[in-house]
């Protein structure tokens, strides 16, 4: 199949999934054959799954073989966890159906990476913190009115806003409700909008970036 | 050679180390000594209390905890308060989740509600169907055929073997969904589940989703929602029962008090040493 035809199946197929979600949402409710189609999305989500996994495989013990400066040797460890999790979470699965009845992978899941998930996490709170303090300068009448209102709305979400001032949380709903909720919900209807058009130009083959084309090429 | 800086100048540009550490000192406070502020209750978490509240017993709820491990400290009080508060109104539950560590997060939530799921029977009271994968498209297939998307729990015992389950198989067999999430599966279950089916929705989400799903809110599409670790100390307040959430507001005090002071400080340099730099 030369090259051509086989995009033009793609499109062809993109054109056919569209219109039969498009029909099943506005006009039927519920249909079997886009019941159908979602089930094939489900087990393709399903494999990108496993695939994803193999790719992650594949491009670490790359690494290792070029011993790639300051990388490989956490490719070593991650390939290491990773055996031990899947060999762990099989061994709980095959003895009892539920992968963290083995207290290798309990016991990792739960410590290690419960914390470390966690850390990471707050670790972005002292980023932010350094950051607000470089970067909310009042430059400009358009920065010290957004200084303005963040420094409100920051007080709004701490109770120690009210404390301070019984007006601060005032203040800062009203930011809330009459500045952002608008720009919010401009900014999502003209998403929507995107959107749409978005899958008029997928249904007439015209939106090729999920083939890897650049559209009009 | 290096022109010597003014004072002012010094106060605009502060070593970001110097922060690190003042937040670090600043966080270990409330440990030493709680503030203990007293908290008011924000509309959109008082209709989230007062819609569950109207629970009637028998009715079937779906938590879709849509948050890994990492998101616990803001989104598992808020989910906590809501479970406990859907269990006391004698509402049957079903718990999913799209994180690959949803496992860990129910065992979590089923400990913070310790006394609540002692009192219920497991596939009667409620069931637990584990992680399922593929994004909208799966909300949009558990609205009109769950089983098509577990076929059994997340222990392997078929739905149709869980007494709770017998009739339930689409959107319009549950009550309301509450999605704990840190992003779009919210977006997912008002486009799948709340705008075709009118399913009632919440969000209980982190901070930075409050001003996303404000406007749905706004709306009357959510039926509340629950914002970071604030509207899970609202709903603890709600429920009569302070945890995680309340102790959390110390140090979201704190650290929301300096970074204004830090602000305050970048600001005031910037203007007295703007002078000498023109």
């Amino acid at each position: 199949m030369s090259e051509v035809l086989r995009r033009e199946v793609v499109y062809l197929v993109t054109a056919i999934i569209t219109i039969i979600m498009f029909v099943e949402f506005f006009f039927i409710g519920t249909w079997s054959v886009a019941e159908e189609l979602r089930t094939w999305a489900i087990i393709i989500a399903n494999i990108a799954l496993g695939l994803g996994a193999v790719r992650l495989l594949a491009e670490h013990v790359r690494n290792i073989q070029r011993r790639r400066a300051g990388v490989w040797s956490f490719s070593i460890w991650l390939i290491i966890l990773f055996v031990v999790m899947f060999l762990s979470g099989l061994a709980g699965y095959a003895a009892k159906h539920d992968p963290s009845s083995n207290p290798v992978y309990n016991w990792l899941f739960k410590w290690p990476y419960t914390s470390l998930g966690q850390t990471l996490y707050a670790i972005t709170g002292f980023y932010i913190f350094s950051a607000a303090y470089r970067a909310f300068r009042a430059r400009n009448i358009d920065a010290a009115l957004l200084l303005i209102a963040g420094c409100f709305v920051i007080l709004t979400n701490a109770t120690v806003g009210e404390v301070i001032w019984s007006g601060i949380p005032v203040i800062g709903r009203w930011f809330l409700d009459y500045g952002q909720v608008p720009g919010m919900r401009c900014f999502l209807i003209v998403a929507a909008f995107g959107m749409l058009a978005y899958g008029f130009r997928a249904l007439l083959g015209r939106e090729r970036g999920f083939y890897g084309e650049v559209a009009g090429e | 050679m290096s022109e010597e800086l003014t004072f002012w100048e010094k106060l605009a540009r502060i070593d970001r180390r110097v922060f690190y550490w003042i937040l670090f000192i600043g966080l270990m406070v409330p440990f030493i000594r709680p503030l203990g502020l007293a908290i008011t209750v924000s509309p959109s978490t008082r209709d989230l209390y007062e819609e569950l509240r109207r629970v009637q017993p028998g009715d079937v709820c779906l938590i879709n905890i849509a948050f890994g491990v990492s998101a616990w400290p803001e989104c598992m009080p808020a989910t906590a308060a809501c479970t406990k508060l859907l269990i006391r109104q004698g509402a049957k539950l079903i718990i999913i989740g799209p994180y690959y560590d949803v496992d860990l997060s129910y065992e979590e939530l089923k400990r913070r509600c310790a006394e609540d799921f002692a009192k219920l029977k497991y596939g009667e009271d409620y069931v637990y169907l584990g992680f399922y994968a593929g994004g909208e498209a799966v909300v949009a297939q558990l609205a009109s055929d769950f089983r098509s998307v577990f076929p059994t729990d997340a222990y392997g015992t078929p739905l149709d073997e869980l007494p709770m389950m017998k009739n339930i198989n689409k959107a319009t067999d549950i009550r309301l969904v509450l999605s704990s999430d840190t992003g779009d599966w919210c977006s997912y279950y008002i486009r799948q589940w709340r705008i075709p089916y009118g399913v009632p929705l919440a969000e209980i989400g982190i901070a930075m989703l409050g001003s996303e799903y404000m406007p749905h809110y706004r709306a009357g599409i959510l039926f509340g929602m629950s914002v970071g670790v604030r509207g899970g100390a609202e709903l603890e307040k709600l429920i009569g029962e302070p945890a995680d959430a309340t102790i959390r507001m110390d140090a979201i005090n704190i650290s929301h008090i300096l970074v204004i002071i830090a602000v305050l400080l970048g600001n005031i340099g910037y203007f007295a040493s703007r002078g000498k730099r023109r």
